[in-house]
C-alpha cells in the first residue's frame, strides 16, 4: 500500500539524487519493472546494470537517469525507508501507485502530486490517518498539509 | 539586475536556447525533461570553461549554487543569473529568501516544491520540452514553455461567485463588481487558504471565479492548478496584480505607463523589487499620489476605482470572463 507523509518529515532522504549515487544496487536494473520505469520516463533502454541508453545522451551510467527515476528505483528496492518523492514528477505517479501494489511504501511528498483526476486508488495519508481513493479526496488533505509546512 | 536575458547552453548532444526576463524562474515538470542537464552543463562550463566542451552565450555570468557556502557564496555573486537544482533544502529557507530580496542577481530554480517565502510571478514557471533535433539529428534541442497563463479556463466562463486573494483595495473592488452583477465576492484572506474557501463553498452552484496577484501567486500555482484540473467549476484569473489591471486599463486620468507596461522587466530593477507586484503597486500610488480623487492606497480605495466606468473598464479587460 502506499503511504504519504505531506510536509516536512525528519526521517525523509531529502537528495534523492545523492543518496541514490552512493548506495544503488546494479541488481537493481535486472528487474521487468525497473525496465519499464525507465523507458517510460526517462525514453531510455537498459542495456547492462552499469550501463544506459538515452536517446539524448547516449550511453550513460545509472547516476545520470532523471531525479525521478532513481528515486522511483529507492522507493522500489528500499521500502523500509522515506524518500522524498517530490524529485518526482507527475509522469511518475503512475509507478508509485504500481509499486504501491506490490509493496509496502511509505514516501514523502512536499508538493501536490497528480495522480490522474480518473484514476482509482488507496491512499494513505499518515499526517492525519486517512484513507482516500481519489483526487476529489485527496485535494484538501493534501493541501491542508502542505500548507503547514514551514520555512527551515 | 533588470531587462530580459538571452541564455543559449549547448553540448554536442543537446542545446536549450531560452529568455529569461524576472528575478525568480522555477523550472518544473515531468521528470526526464533536462532540468538537471541544463544546470550540469553550466556547472561544467562555470567551472572548466572552454575546456568543458560546453558552449555558452549571455550577456550576464550564469553558475551554478549547490554546495554548504551558499550563503556567503550569495552575499558575493552580483548581476550574475544563477541556477539552482533541486535536492538543495536551503530553497525553503529564510535566509534564502532574504538574501533573494534585495539581490542584483537573478534566480533560475529547478524545484517542485511551494517555496511560499519567495515571491514569483506564475507567468515564470516553465516546464522544457524536447522541440526537435539538429546537426544531423544529433543534437536534440529542448526549449521552454509556460506551464500556467493569466486565465486557467479554455472557454467562456459565466461567474457566479468570487474569491478574491486579497483582503484589502482588490476585493473591494471586486465586491462592488459582485454587488452590480448579483452574485457573492469572498475574500480567501491570503493566497494558502483558497482550496480551503472553494472546498467550504462546495455546495455553491455556477462557475466560482478565483482573482489573485499572479505576479506573486507561483507557489500556490501547483497546487491550484491540480485542483483546478479535477474539478469542474471554478476557474483562476490572475493578472500580474490588481494595481497592474487597473493601469492596462488606462482608465485613470493623466497617466500614461503603457510603455512600462509593454516591457515591464526593462524598467524593473531586481534589487528595488522582489516581485512585479509590489512595483505595479509602487507604481499606481506614485503616479496618483497628487491627485484627490485618484490616489492609490492598497488598504482603502478611493471611490473613483468603484466607478461604473472603472468596473465597466476592468470587466472589458478581463478576457474569457462573461459577466451576466
Amino acid at each position: 500500500m502506499l503511504t504519504i507523509i505531506y510536509g516536512d518529515e525528519p526521517q525523509s532522504i531529502y537528495n534523492t539524487n545523492v543518496y541514490f549515487k552512493n548506495t544503488y544496487d546494479p541488481e537493481w536494473f535486472e528487474t521487468e519493472l525497473a525496465r519499464k520505469m525507465v523507458e517510460d520516463i526517462d525514453h531510455s533502454n537498459i542495456l547492462s546494470s552499469e550501463c544506459i541508453s538515452s536517446p539524448v545522451l547516449g550511453q550513460i551510467p545509472p547516476e545520470r537517469l532523471s531525479g525521478g527515476v532513481k528515486t522511483l528505483l529507492l522507493i522500489l528496492n528500499e521500502p523500509d525507508k522515506i524518500f522524498n518523492a517530490s524529485a518526482c514528477g507527475d509522469n511518475c505517479a503512475k509507478w508509485l501507485l504500481e509499486i504501491g501494489k506490490i509493496k509496502d511504501i511509505t514516501i514523502n511528498l512536499r508538493h501536490m502530486m497528480d495522480f490522474g483526476k480518473n484514476t482509482a486508488f488507496e491512499i494513505k495519508v499518515k499526517n492525519g490517518g486517512e484513507l482516500v481513493h481519489s483526487m476529489r479526496e485527496l485535494l484538501p488533505i493534501a493541501s491542508k498539509y502542505l500548507n503547514e509546512m514551514k520555512p527551515e | 539586475m533588470k531587462g530580459s536575458h538571452r541564455i543559449i547552453v549547448e553540448s554536442r548532444k543537446v542545446k536549450y536556447d531560452f529568455i529569461i526576463k524576472r528575478n525568480i524562474t522555477i523550472l518544473t515538470g515531468d521528470s526526464g525533461s533536462g532540468k538537471t542537464v541544463l544546470i550540469d552543463l553550466i556547472h561544467d562550463y562555470r567551472r572548466y570553461g572552454a575546456d568543458s566542451g560546453v558552449q555558452l552565450s549571455c550577456d550576464r555570468a550564469c553558475r551554478t549554487i549547490d554546495s554548504e557556502d551558499w550563503e556567503r557564496e550569495l552575499k558575493e555573486i552580483s548581476d550574475s543569473i544563477i541556477f539552482i537544482d533541486e535536492g538543495n533544502r536551503f530553497l525553503k529557507s529564510k535566509k534564502f529568501a532574504e538574501l533573494v530580496q534585495g539581490s542584483d542577481n537573478y534566480f533560475v530554480i529547478a524545484t517542485r516544491e511551494k517555496l511560499p517565502t519567495l515571491p514569483y510571478s506564475i507567468n515564470e514557471i516553465y516546464g522544457f520540452r524536447e522541440s526537435g533535433k539538429f546537426h544531423n539529428t544529433r543534437q536534440t534541442y529542448n526549449e521552454l514553455y509556460h506551464l500556467y497563463g493569466e486565465i486557467s479556463a479554455e472557454t467562456t466562463i459565466v461567474p457566479q461567485m468570487i474569491i478574491t486573494e486579497d483582503s484589502n483595495s482588490g476585493y473591494q473592488f471586486f465586491s462592488e463588481l459582485a454587488k452590480a452583477q448579483k452574485i457573492t465576492c469572498i475574500s480567501a484572506d491570503g493566497k494558502s487558504n483558497i482550496i480551503q474557501k472553494l472546498e467550504e463553498n462546495r455546495d455553491i452552484k455556477g462557475t466560482k471565479l478565483i482573482i489573485a496577484d499572479g505576479a506573486a501567486f507561483g507557489s500556490e500555482m501547483r497546487e491550484l492548478n491540480v485542483y483546478l484540473n479535477n474539478i469542474e467549476n471554478a476557474a483562476l484569473y490572475a493578472p500580474e496584480s490588481f494595481e497592474w489591471l487597473l493601469l492596462s486599463c488606462n482608465i485613470i486620468p493623466n497617466i500614461n505607463v503603457q510603455n512600462i507596461l509593454q516591457k515591464p522587466e526593462d524598467y524593473i530593477e531586481s534589487k528595488d523589487f522582489v516581485s512585479w507586484e509590489r512595483f505595479f503597486t509602487a507604481l499606481l500610488i506614485d503616479k496618483t499620489k497628487t491627485s484627490s480623487v485618484w490616489s492609490y492606497t492598497k488598504k482603502k480605495l478611493s471611490k473613483a476605482y468603484l466607478s461604473s466606468k472603472v468596473i465597466n473598464s476592468v470587466k472589458k479587460f478581463m478576457k474569457l470572463i462573461k459577466w451576466v
